[in-house]
């Protein structure tokens, strides 16, 4: 009996169950069709294709086959209705629809379903699989030729990184380690030499996932800290797939120190990654105090001042400290600048 | 099988959509709501022949709403003879409306970026309906080729004025909520048909005709305080091409404006400023870490440039100068020592 493919590299999260009715049904109006097109499926193989558990397709089976139109009697005779090899079904595991009605093709889109995978598309154009435009564009006509409505007006302008991705594709494509420049949220330059796993993003921001040698442990490196990357020509230890990769981008491990922050309520999301899954978050007058771990505070520290009156540094105090110096010394530059201000504002 | 019987199990929601799918397909001429409602499974348990079928009627008007979601072209029927009567309005899904196009197809290699761009969406409503747009992808039985390098691409949906835009755009409903304009000390009331909702430079924006004064307007989602009303007032719009125009005004903007910048070598600063989209350095100026960036708004670059801290400083525009030097005095003020009179209340 056919195995479920190995764990996708691709797919950090794994699929979660249906839990709205119309969710059911949308498997159902797709189920039809895919089990129409191969007379013999085994519910293993179904599973696998829709990436679903074999007792959601037993299930859905189950329904089908006792579904189908109120017929010339309306009486759901057996004649209107799906019908399956029962005996295999339940004695193999084998799906086989031995009569049909009303339905036997795929579904189109709806206008909201063509607009997310358009956007997404849109978005996914940094990637070298799609520097061919050509690509992109006959595939978003399609979906919206598919679509039984007009896609809705939602768009994602591109993302860029294309230069990065492809050496770093090229690399993994022959095996090959990288090496670059890594300037630290520290401030201090480092060279660095990493087999790449894997390529996350969050909006405009993209990351390599990849074994460090030069640390030997799992790190996580944005692309735009990159400098002079290159692909080497010693063997990569480990490909994609080697190694789990935790979902979180931060790493976790080592010494951290928790730091307690007060944000406004509605912009705790812009806390990101910081934010570890379940870290209570409780109100404090008008303000909510969450505590993040950090194994420094540099990180932190250009996130907080970048988010002035909205994230406040509560404790402990030398990274309050840290902030405060880190503004103070910013604002040092524009003392010296103040003769240029007072004459501007004269005229 | 189909039961009569009263005291059976209760028929599972998505049986009886699927029952009316598959009733609604089967049936050229269209079925009256009291055929549906006596005759599909699902309804007919519950229809009472001589009685009041009201929450059963209202149940039906839900369905409805529930598979057009999905993408199922549900029309409705007025007889010729009866112009206007409600009573005898027909519902049937033509199966050529209903049917994805035979000649849309798709490569292995297409569907590997579907997939990827089904994935992007990973919160918000989309996420839905993503899944729902790959469960039709799959009903084709097109095995995915997995790329070279793996990918994990999000697309960030943090606001919470995301989904009721999204939803208002496919509605064609007005919209009303707070809005806070930088430099002003209240939020101001608008009401908004959206056009089209759109993510630049990472940053998601709504494009739409602002009521009060009858032309278009962009807004920034995080700039919108509260929540968004979504009112019954529908509007016309057969702009098929809004989200791209108005990503073009976007860049237009970002293409027009111009800050220049001075950054400590080999510093952070340097190394993400250059990689930003656009950036250039000034190589000819005195200044030999001068660097030229585009920007769409300026409060949002002074927020990204406060980050920097002391690694950055702001030559031109001034604007931008005073922006980013009152945030690094917020940020002095809100982080002073213990002891210290806190200056909460600019908080």
């Amino acid at each position: 009996m056919p195995k479920r493919p190995s764990e996708r590299a691709s797919t950090p999260a794994g699929r979660t169950s249906f839990v709205h009715a119309q969710d059911k049904l949308a498997f159902l109006l797709s189920l039809v069709p895919y089990l129409l097109d191969r007379e013999r499926v085994t519910v293993g193989e179904a599973a696998a294709h829709f990436e679903v558990s074999e007792e959601q397709v037993r299930e859905a089976v189950r329904l089908i086959a006792v579904s189908g139109v109120p017929g010339d009697t309306a009486q759901y005779q057996h004649s209107d209705l799906f019908d399956i090899a029962w005996d295999a079904f339940e004695e193999n595991d084998e799906i086989q629809i031995t009569h049909r009605v009303a339905l036997d093709d795929s579904p189109r889109f709806s206008a909201r379903e063509a607009a997310a995978l358009i956007a997404g598309l849109q978005y996914l154009q940094a990637l070298p699989e799609t520097l061919d435009s050509s690509v992109l564009t006959s595939l978003m006509a399609k979906l919206s030729r598919g679509a039984s409505e007009a896609p809705s007006q939602v768009a994602v302008a591109r993302s860029e990184a294309s230069d990065s991705l492809l050496t770093i594709r090229s690399a993994v494509a022959a095996g090959r380690q990288i090496e670059f420049d890594y300037v630290s949220s520290r401030g201090d330059r480092e060279h660095r030499v990493v087999d790449a796993l894997r390529i996350d993003s969050n909006n405009e921001d993209w990351y390599l996932r990849g074994w460090c040698h030069t640390r030997q442990g799992i790190r996580t490196f944005r692309l735009d800290r990159m400098a002079d990357l290159t692909q080497t020509d010693a063997p990569n230890t480990y490909s994609p797939g080697d190694l789990p990769l935790p979902d979180s981008l931060f790493d976790g491990s080592g010494e951290t120190q928790g730091v307690v922050l007060e944000v406004l309520p509605a912009a705790v999301g812009l806390l990101g990654e910081y934010l570890g899954e379940g870290e209570p978050q409780l109100a404090s007058g008008a303000l909510t105090r969450v505590t993040v771990r950090v194994a420094h505070i540099h990180g932190l520290k250009r996130l907080v001042a970048s988010l002035p009156g909205v994230v406040r540094v509560v404790d402990p105090a030398d990274a309050r400290r840290a902030v405060h110096d880190w503004a103070v010394e910013a604002l040092a530059a524009y003392g010296t600048y103040a003769d240029d201000d007072d004459r501007d504002s004269l005229t | 099988m189909a039961s009569d019987n009263p005291g059976a199990a209760p028929v599972p929601v998505e049986e009886r959509l699927f029952s009316l799918v598959l009733a609604l397909l089967a049936s050229e001429a269209g079925l009256t709501k009291n055929d549906i409602l006596s005759t599909v499974q699902g309804y007919r348990q519950k229809f009472a022949f001589a009685g009041d079928n009201a929450s059963l009627e209202r149940q039906f008007e839900r369905d409805k709403d529930d598979i057009r979601e999905l993408g199922v072209p549900l029309e409705t029927i007025e007889p010729l003879d009866e112009p206007g009567s409600n009573h005898n309005l027909r519902y049937r899904i033509p199966k050529g409306a209903y049917d994805l196009p035979a000649d849309i197809s798709f490569s292995s290699d297409e569907i590997a970026l579907l997939n990827l761009a089904a994935m992007a969406w990973r919160e918000g409503s989309l996420s839905r309906e993503s899944r729902h747009a790959l469960l039709k992808l799959q009903s084709l039985g097109i095995e995915s080729i997995e790329p070279v390098l793996g990918y994990a691409p999000r697309i960030r949906t943090r606001e919470a004025a995301f989904d009721p835009l999204t939803d208002a755009l496919s509605r064609r409903v007005l919209v009303r909520f707070s809005y806070l304009k930088p430099g002003d000390l209240l939020p101001r009331e608008r009401t908004v048909a959206p056009l089209s909702v759109v993510q630049h430079e990472g940053r998601w924006h709504v494009q739409g005709i602002d009521q009060n004064v009858h032309e278009p307007r962009t807004f920034l989602l995080s700039r919108i305080i509260g929540p968004v009303t979504r009112t019954r007032t529908t509007f016309v719009s057969d702009d098929t091409h809004s989200a791209e125009t108005a990503l073009a005004q976007l860049d237009e903007i970002w293409q027009r404006n111009l800050a220049v910048v001075r950054v400590r070598p080999n510093s952070d600063a340097e190394t993400r400023l250059l990689k930003k989209r656009g950036s250039s350095r000034d190589e000819g100026a005195a200044e030999s870490h001068a660097i030229t960036l585009h920007f769409t708004d300026l409060h949002l670059l002074a927020d990204e440039l406060a980050g920097f801290g002391p690694e950055v400083f702001v030559v031109a525009p001034l604007e931008l100068r005073d922006a980013v030097r009152r945030r690094l005095e917020l940020t002095v003020a809100t982080h002073q020592p213990e002891g210290v009179a806190h200056a909460e209340k600019t908080f």
